[in-house]
């Protein structure tokens, strides 16, 4: 046991740090910098500059055009991206879809999805949670009715994260109607272009349009997009929720947070929060190395199980931390509202009301989803209960 | 990067359970701490002959040269069977001190702990000074040591005290029997059933050659026994909190209220969810804190300050929720589980608690 980095892996530090010096493209890493939003072009850009750089599958298998990297590599990677407050890679298709196709799909499924997966030429957007259907997901009702050699989907999804800019959506669909609700549920992945798919935005607290409904009306999806088993659904569900648990935690922005937070409070005479800023900072290092810990046992042949549900909690317990000292650190002047069109004045606020004020607010409103999303938190100890407690 | 115990290291974590388990009975325990302070000469003499008294000295010295990571192994364990022996007193602490000096005494000392046959105290606590370890006012002058000491773990069994003592401003560590004309203890039980005492020194004569450590290198011993100290203290209470939250799993299990097993109830389940999370973020702090200290990092000090500050948060929050799942058996003297909030509230106490190591950690 030993904590330190060989000198292949310092190598490998400098390789990423020469990517984000020379490759990260430009205009990105102003706008980030600057708290700018990125704008849909900016994100395939971002992801595609990974791609040519061979990194986008940075934790697929080798077999899959991943780059088969060592849970050390993954850590560094992740790493300096988080200290070159890069961009979150979107997960839809790197962390959940794309692992769900390569376990359980068809050769020809991971020949059509894979390689468009890993070089962004196509968005994914993910169909899970519908009106009635939240924590208690299996009780979802969008109907996938066998006509032929297509199916016919029927119903909404809702919570749909980016899918104004996805070019297609996994779905969990129900294929029967059975006794025990998650035995007639299936996979299914959609073309967002088909006829009779209606995507509306809705709105969140925070004032931006993040998340969508997603309206299936007679909808014509080819059989071929059906991954694994009609009906089994539910455990290539499972398989992904594990899948997106890992990383949702973001330790490397948080640190990026911390940082700045840091540096912005490092005068202020207020030892209760710089005692709070501490005790958030002991516990960000303390979920790092329980990630570390989930890492090596990954590399020893494991898989993100219910362990990973610890992740997401106090992950994103963390995160809300982390936004809610900012509002606090801020005071006053979080007040003048920056929306995502600017401020509603021909003017910027005067001196003190930096970006770091501005979008204080924002952050901690759009923060709240993270302990709701990804199975809300309750449900994620009602998991360990089960799971690892055996209660 | 590398988060695999060695074979080495689960051989040693399966040796002190199994030694738990079979010779170190929660029932044994309390027949111990209640006649003896906590000290049984016996299973001394078994950790004696186990070689676990040797595991961090130097080979030179006779010891296994093992390191931080080895004792918070040990150290989980016996937090798991709420080990009361003096091991940490003797083996981490006086260890700490006497193997960073090159006075033929210190070796002559630890040759002595590694076999068993004398016991010997850090005596650095003192009444007015609270966790401001380095202010102290026992001194000497002429020759002549005066001072008093408190909170002194283990003094009923020391046969020696390292005593941390200023020599006019200068900070010197010296070796005194306790035997030696001049020196007095006064000692107690300590709220979790072991032993502690006020050490008095009068005109107690020290010369040149008890002198184990001096001058920078004095302080410089006393801030690394502490390092090391809390650290195992820190894995006790990792060991302590990973038993609790299985006992009471366990526990709620078995009692039924309502009809049914209260471990049906969702209030319950996740109250132990959060016992079990809160028991593993503390391994995997504790993890960076070994490692780190293993690895003679820079960081290694602000880092069990951190780990200190966070045991002292979650093993009360563990431990406190073990006792109410239990109800009024969590109360009970009998039942293991209230002992081991009593351990993580002295746990907390010990070598400068959360509030202490949180503040330190801000200022580092």
């Amino acid at each position: 046991m030993d904590i330190n980095f060989s000198d292949a892996d310092n190598q490998f530090r400098q390789e990423v740090k020469d990517y984000l010096e020379n490759k990260y493209p430009k205009h990105v890493k102003e706008k980030q910098n600057n708290g700018e939003q990125l704008t849909k072009q900016d994100m395939i850009d971002y992801h595609k500059s990974l791609y040519e750089q061979g990194w986008a599958g940075y934790n697929w298998p080798v077999e899959y055009g991943g780059t088969g990297w060592s849970p050390t590599q993954i850590y560094i990677f992740q790493e300096e991206l988080g200290y070159a407050n890069t961009p979150t890679i979107l997960p839809f298709g790197l962390n959940m879809v794309g692992p769900v196709i390569y376990t359980f799909g068809n050769e020809e499924q991971k020949k059509k999805f894979l390689p468009d997966i890993l070089e962004f030429n196509t968005w994914w957007c993910q169909g899970y949670s519908e009106p009635g259907s939240g924590s208690d997901l299996a009780s979802l009702k969008t109907k996938a009715v066998r006509d032929g050699d297509h199916y016919i989907v029927n119903g909404s999804k809702t919570w749909t994260t980016l899918a104004q800019n996805a070019d297609w959506i996994f779905c969990l669909v129900r294929t029967e109607t059975t006794q025990k609700k998650q035995e007639g549920i299936s996979f299914l992945l959609i073309d967002m272009k088909t006829e009779g798919i209606e995507v509306k935005p809705i709105i969140t607290i925070d004032g931006d349009h993040e998340v969508n409904s997603v309206f299936f009306t007679d909808v014509k999806v080819p059989a071929e997009n059906l991954i694994g088993e009609e009906g089994k659904g539910w455990t290539y569900a499972k398989f992904l929720l594990a899948h997106e648990r890992f990383g949702i935690a973001g330790v490397p922005n948080q640190k990026y947070s911390l940082k700045l937070l840091k540096e912005r409070t490092k005068d202020f005479a207020d030892d209760d929060l710089k005692k709070k800023i501490a005790d958030y900072e002991i516990e960000l290092s303390a979920l790092e190395f329980t990630e570390l810990r989930t890492l090596a046992a990954l590399a020893n042949g494991g898989h993100p199980g219910a362990e990973s549900s610890i992740i997401k909690i106090k992950g994103t317990e963390l995160q809300q931390r982390l936004t809610e000292m900012y509002v606090e650190a801020a005071g006053q002047y979080i007040l003048p509202y920056e929306g995502p069109e600017g401020f509603n004045s021909n003017n910027t606020p005067a001196s003190n009301v930096s970006d770091f004020s501005s979008q204080a607010v924002s952050r901690y409103l759009n923060f709240r989803k993270t302990s709701i999303y990804g199975g809300s938190n309750e449900i994620q100890k009602n998991i360990i209960a089960k799971a690892i407690l055996g209660v | 990067m590398n988060l695999s115990y060695s074979d080495e290291q689960n051989m040693l974590r399966e040796q002190v359970l199994k030694f738990c388990e079979s010779d170190y009975t929660f029932d044994f325990r309390e027949k111990i701490v209640e006649s003896n302070y906590g000290h049984n000469p016996e299973t001394w003499k078994q950790f004696a002959d186990l070689g676990w008294l040797a595991v961090p000295f130097s080979e030179e010295n006779g010891g296994f040269n093992f390191g931080p990571i080895e004792l918070a192994v040990i150290f989980e364990e016996f937090g798991k069977a709420l080990v009361a022996e003096p091991y940490l007193a003797n083996v981490v602490m006086s260890g700490s001190v006497l193997e960073s000096s090159s006075n033929e005494l210190a070796k002559q000392t630890i040759s002595e702990i590694i076999d068993g046959t004398t016991q010997v105290s850090v005596a650095f606590s003192e009444a007015n000074n609270g966790y401001n370890f380095h202010d102290i006012e026992t001194s000497v002058d002429d020759g002549k040591l005066n001072g008093v000491k408190t909170v002194v773990l283990n003094a009923s069994f020391a046969n020696s005290f390292l005593v941390y003592a200023r020599n006019g401003d200068k900070p010197v560590i010296y070796l005194v029997d306790a035997k030696a004309a001049g020196v007095s203890v006064n000692s107690f039980s300590t709220v979790d059933g072991q032993n502690c005492g006020d050490v008095t020194f009068e005109n107690v004569e020290v010369g040149e050659s008890l002198i184990i450590s001096h001058d920078n290198d004095a302080s410089q011993a006393i801030n690394a026994m502490l390092d090391l100290a809390n650290l195992c203290i820190c894995a006790e209470a990792v060991g302590g909190m990973t038993a609790s939250y299985l006992k009471t799993v366990q526990y709620t299990k078995e009692r039924e209220q309502f009809g049914q097993p209260i471990s049906n109830f969702q209030v319950l389940q996740h109250k132990m969810v959060d016992m079990f999370i809160e028991a593993e973020v503390s391994k995997s702090l504790l993890f960076k804190a070994m490692l780190q200290l293993d690895g003679k990092d820079d960081e290694a000090s602000k880092t069990i300050s951190g780990l200190k500050a966070q045991i002292g948060k979650s093993s009360r929050q563990v431990g406190q929720a073990a006792v109410q799942l239990h109800g009024g058996m969590g109360v009970s003297d009998e039942m293991s589980i209230g002992h081991y909030l009593k351990r993580f509230t002295v746990i907390d106490a010990l070598f400068g608690n959360r509030n202490y190591h949180l503040n330190n950690f801000s200022n580092l």
